[in-house]
């Protein structure tokens, strides 16, 4: 049996990485990519192990007042984010490790970047809302030097528009923290929910008013409209931190945040079929369709995955409102999924802009031919994206489909149309590009991409470990899905 | 041999034989790559020959989520389709031998040729709605190239408009699987349907709505207004052979997605009388008629043709929409003379743009005089696609009206002959003048001009071909029929 105390080791660990890292003063990028990179796999397998083997109960570090406490604890849904999270951050810094060397200042880069870590894990370890909101906080604050990487003008402004806006979604949050403090009974996550309704009484509106409050709050680091635009703005950050932040980590956190406050405090039983669903619901499907189109209408790549990202966000989240545990399972289930096919699709992406400098959809005309095997990846991510069986789009879009189905209730019928209208045009905005690739228009000067060429092992991969996950998972999902199920109810 | 891997062969190998070409080296060289290519065409004939001589076959894979199996079995709908694309196939490819020349890019067009044979023979196999979803996406998506191959704007623009109309219509069709899923006890292709009706009361007149959304969303694949859109851009954009098949075999995935969703998930009984049937059937009338129209006052001549098509596919979806045997029995037979004729037509505009260069409707006056023998099966199956006996083109019309006529409803029976009437007259109003400009330029042609540009024997063969089996179809179409009668006492 292991002790609880453990929890704390993949949170500190990286954490403590992190901030020594300066101290060393790397002279080589070699011996720092050996020290980043044994710290982030020993910490991915440290969470594995403690994902299997780990100790069931939780422990609680601080105990500030009787129903306030700070506490750490893996149940079901810790596992689904942590070991997200913990399979997708070597690989992406080993991609860092390449990309970066065109960047400045990999020292800083890499000691936030790992530490992101540490909070990441610690975020799904949280055994309590206030827990949550701690690392919450602290995400915030520790990727914003990721955010302003490049310290020009631009990033500086988005790094400003990022805080601004997670600051402030906190402090909705915070309101809806307040009503589950107030009208709860304290307990850490319990499936179910933690409301008390003898409590509650009457003021059931006012209750339903903080889960609004709550789920807009975090829903900022989702992106739901209209919370939206710090997103897209951050997309000046190195592509490793668009792609596995601004894709998984961070955004997904903000997903994962819901998931606790929808089903661990507020409870699905007594959020559904009230106003306070619909409201949500609408929003969500709103984001859907705005997403995409922005998508669509985007130029520039990075942004037009950022909108993507969006869209896909808020499938997760259309998953998660409805208030069912056939939802819950289809929304883990586009967690886990979305983020490996985006951050294949910004891992492409970073490859080209890496090898070609380029960044504009219209610049990329037959780099397919030159980039086989980084543009094969893109498409068929974007394929998986779209939702063509069997890759993994295709199973998240039929389990969100199906729980929307299950419900037999207007709203989540057309939700179904929204994801099937959202999924088309993400054909449109994802395989115009791998066509422009592939198929350049007639008259087309080859000769021009001379210096364009596949990039090195460091990039490649971890594409094609993404692809292979793509392709089994899609193939057979059954073990995963399953697990997701047991979750969803409670087990 | 094993009948389990023989019904997946048609599938595996085309694939694999599409890579190969694909990427294999040696097949840069034109002469390998049409002895290849050639030589995998008769074989894969032979294949689905041995496939189709024997009895039925059911394959699951495995499992793509829980309790729903990746499934494909063999049985009449798909024994009709999968033998179709075995011989359309082979004929437009050997005459792709000689057209691709002057594309270019040949090794990239026959690579994409045979993956979509591959994904089509899926589309034909495959056992339930996830399978056939699976195979239908594919081949959506490796056909498109077919599409793109010229890559002028032009081509790009028709490409992705094929593609977006493909994945849209697609799209409606999957909205409806979500629901078949929950309303059906399984979604197995079962003759008759699977419905629930326990789980569907009081939810019918919702899940109507939803059938006839993926009636229409598999539609788009079949040219039915009002996702026909896509149809009279892409074919003609493609080179002829693609052209071809397009119009001739992979349009008709669209009406084999109706048919399952009909016939085997949701059950004839159930739509019949509803105004899903009305509507349905109104959409294909209209579509008839359009298309004709639209054909006959087209000047290119390809895009005429595709025009022709969307008209002609819709006499199949009209007689689907019918419900009764004799309309169904109609359909099913025009699915197949359809494609005969119809990859005749486009391997003749083909054969002519080929060797004269000439697109436009305009400027075949004396065509006939240069190339007797193209012009020849030309006409032939023009008179076959007008339906003037003993051609195979009557047979199918036939039945369609018998059927209309007996379907007792009240407007729609009178009023079906006569769209289809007015559509055959039509029919003849834009593909005669072509032969009788063709064979009589009148007195001011200048005969000094005429020199003989008959093509060579990998494009007159397929021609011959194709004219005589639409015509010996026609002169003896009981067996066949027979054939499909026995489908349709199993799902009706």
């Amino acid at each position: 049996m292991t002790s609880p105390i453990l929890l704390l080791v993949p949170i500190l660990f990286p954490l403590l990485g992190a901030l020594v890292l300066p101290l060393f003063h790397f002279e080589s990028r070699n011996k720092r990519q050996i020290y980043v990179g044994t710290i982030v796999v020993l910490n991915t397998i440290f969470t594995y192990l403690l994902l299997w083997y780990g100790p069931s109960e939780g422990i609680t570090l601080i105990k500030l007042t009787s129903d306030f406490s700070i506490g750490l604890k893996i149940d079901g849904l810790s596992k689904v984010f942590a070991g997200l999270v913990a399979a997708l951050w070597p690989f992406a810094t080993l991609f860092a490790f390449e990309y970066m060397t065109h960047e400045k200042r990999e020292n800083y880069f890499f000691s936030f970047y790992t530490g992101t870590f540490g909070v990441t894990v610690g975020i799904a370890f949280s055994a309590n809302i206030a827990t949550l909101y701690l690392f919450y906080e602290l995400l915030t604050l520790i990727t914003l030097p990721l955010v302003m990487h490049s310290m020009n003008e631009k990033s500086i402004k988005a790094g400003i528009t990022y805080i601004a806006y997670s600051v402030g979604g906190a402090a909705m949050a915070f309101i809806g923290i307040v009503m589950i403090m107030t009208y709860g009974t304290g307990a850490d996550f319990v499936f179910g929910g933690v409301l008390d309704l003898a409590k509650i009484g009457d003021k059931s509106n006012l209750v339903l008013l903080g889960y609004v409050f709550a789920f807009f709050g975090f829903g900022v680091k989702t992106a739901v409209f209209p919370f939206y635009k710090w997103l897209p703005m951050a997309g000046v950050a190195p592509t490793p931190v668009t792609a596995l932040l601004h894709a998984v980590a961070v955004v997904k956190s903000g997903a994962f945040a819901i998931m606790r406050v929808t089903y661990y405090c507020f409870g699905a039983d007594f959020l559904r079929d009230t106003w306070a669903q619909y409201v949500v619901m609408t929003a969500v499907l709103i984001t859907i369709l705005f997403g995409s189109s922005m998508a669509l209408k985007e130029q520039h790549l990075k942004r037009r995955l950022a909108y993507s990202t969006i869209s896909n966000l808020s499938y997760i989240l259309f998953g998660v409102v409805l208030m069912s545990p056939a939802g819950l399972v289809g929304g883990l289930t586009h967690m886990i999924f979305h983020g490996v096919m985006k951050i294949a699709l910004f891992f492409c992406v970073g490859a080209v802009m890496f090898k070609t400098h380029k960044e504009y959809v219209y610049e990329i005309e037959g780099f397919g031919r030159k980039m086989p095997f980084v543009f094969s990846i893109f498409t068929i991510a974007a394929i998986a994206l779209v939702g063509v069986p069997p890759l993994t789009g295709f199973i998240s879009k039929w389990n969100l489909a199906y729980a929307a189905v299950e419900t037999g209730k207007v709203l989540p019928a057309i939700g179904v149309f929204v994801l099937l209208l959202s999924a088309l045009l993400t054909a449109m905005y994802l395989l115009t590009i791998s066509v422009r690739a592939f198929f350049p228009a007639k008259g087309f000067d080859e000769t021009k991409l001379a210096h364009v060429e596949d990039p090195r092992w460091y990039m490649t991969v971890p594409l094609g470990v993404f692809t292979v996950a793509i392709i089994v998972f899609g193939i057979h999902s059954a073990p995963l899905v399953e697990f997701f199920t047991r979750i969803a109810n409670g087990l | 041999m094993n009948r389990n891997l023989l019904l997946l062969l048609p599938m595996i190998l085309p694939i694999l034989a599409g890579l190969i070409v694909f990427f294999a080296k040696p097949m840069k060289n034109r002469k390998t790559r049409n002895w290849f290519v050639g030589s995998f065409l008769i074989l894969n004939l032979l294949v689905t020959a041995l496939l189709l001589c024997g009895p039925a076959v059911r394959v699951e894979l495995f499992d793509l989520m829980k309790g729903i199996p990746v499934l494909f079995k063999l049985d009449g709908v798909g024994r009709i389709y999968t033998a179709l694309l075995a011989i359309m196939w082979t004929f437009s490819g050997f005459f792709a031998f000689e057209y691709m020349k002057h594309e270019g890019n040949e090794h990239r067009y026959f690579g994409f040729f045979l993956v979509a044979l591959g994904a089509l023979n899926g589309v034909a196999y495959a056992g339930n709605l996830v399978t056939f979803y699976l195979c239908y996406e594919t081949m959506t998506l490796v056909s498109m190239p077919m599409v793109l191959h010229s890559l002028n704007k032009e081509a790009i623009k028709a490409g992705f408009k094929y593609l977006f109309y493909s994945f849209f219509g697609a799209s409606l069709g999957l909205l409806g699987i979500f629901y078949m899923f929950q309303y059906t006890t399984t979604i197995e292709f079962m003759g008759g349907g699977t419905l629930d009706l326990a789980k569907l009361a009081g939810h019918e007149s919702f899940f109507l709505v939803i059938v006839f959304l993926s009636i229409i969303g598999f539609g788009a694949k079949a040219g039915m207004f009002p996702l026909h859109g896509w149809l009279p851009t892409a074919h003609p954009v493609a080179p002829a052979p693609a052209s071809a098949v397009l119009s001739g075999v992979i349009v008709k995935a669209g009406v084999v997605g109706m048919i399952r969703v009909v016939f085997y998930i949701v059950g004839a009984d159930f739509l019949r009388g509803t105004w899903v049937q009305t509507a349905w059937m109104s959409l294909a009338l209209l579509t008839v008629f359009m298309g004709s129209m639209l054909a006959y006052k087209e000047q290119v001549f390809k895009k005429r043709l595709a025009y022709s098509t969307v008209s002609q596919v819709s006499y199949v979806v009209f007689g689907l929409s019918l419900l009764n045997a004799d309309g169904v029995l109609g359909g099913m037979e025009h699915i197949v003379f359809h494609s005969f004729i119809k990859n005749g037509l486009f391997l003749t505009a083909g054969a002519i743009i080929y060797k004269t260069g000439k697109t436009k409707v305009s400027e075949l006056k004396g065509i006939g005089k240069e190339m007797p023998i193209a012009m020849w099966c030309y006409t032939i199956c023009s008179l076959a696609l007008i339906g003037i006996p003993p051609t195979c083109g009557f047979i199918s019309k036939w039945y369609l009206a018998v059927g209309s006529l007996q379907s007792g409803m009240t407007f729609f029976s009178w009023f079906g002959p006569i769209v289809l009437l007015v559509s055959a007259l039509l029919t003849a109003g834009y593909l005669l003048p072509i032969t009788i400009n063709g064979f009589f330029p009148g007195a001011d042609y200048d005969y000094s001009k005429l020199e003989k540009k008959e093509p060579n024997k990998f494009m007159t063969i397929p021609l011959i071909l194709l004219a005589t089996g639409s015509v010996v179809l026609g002169m003896f179409p009981n067996a066949f029929a027979s054939f499909i009668q026995t489908i349709i006492e199993t799902i009706m």
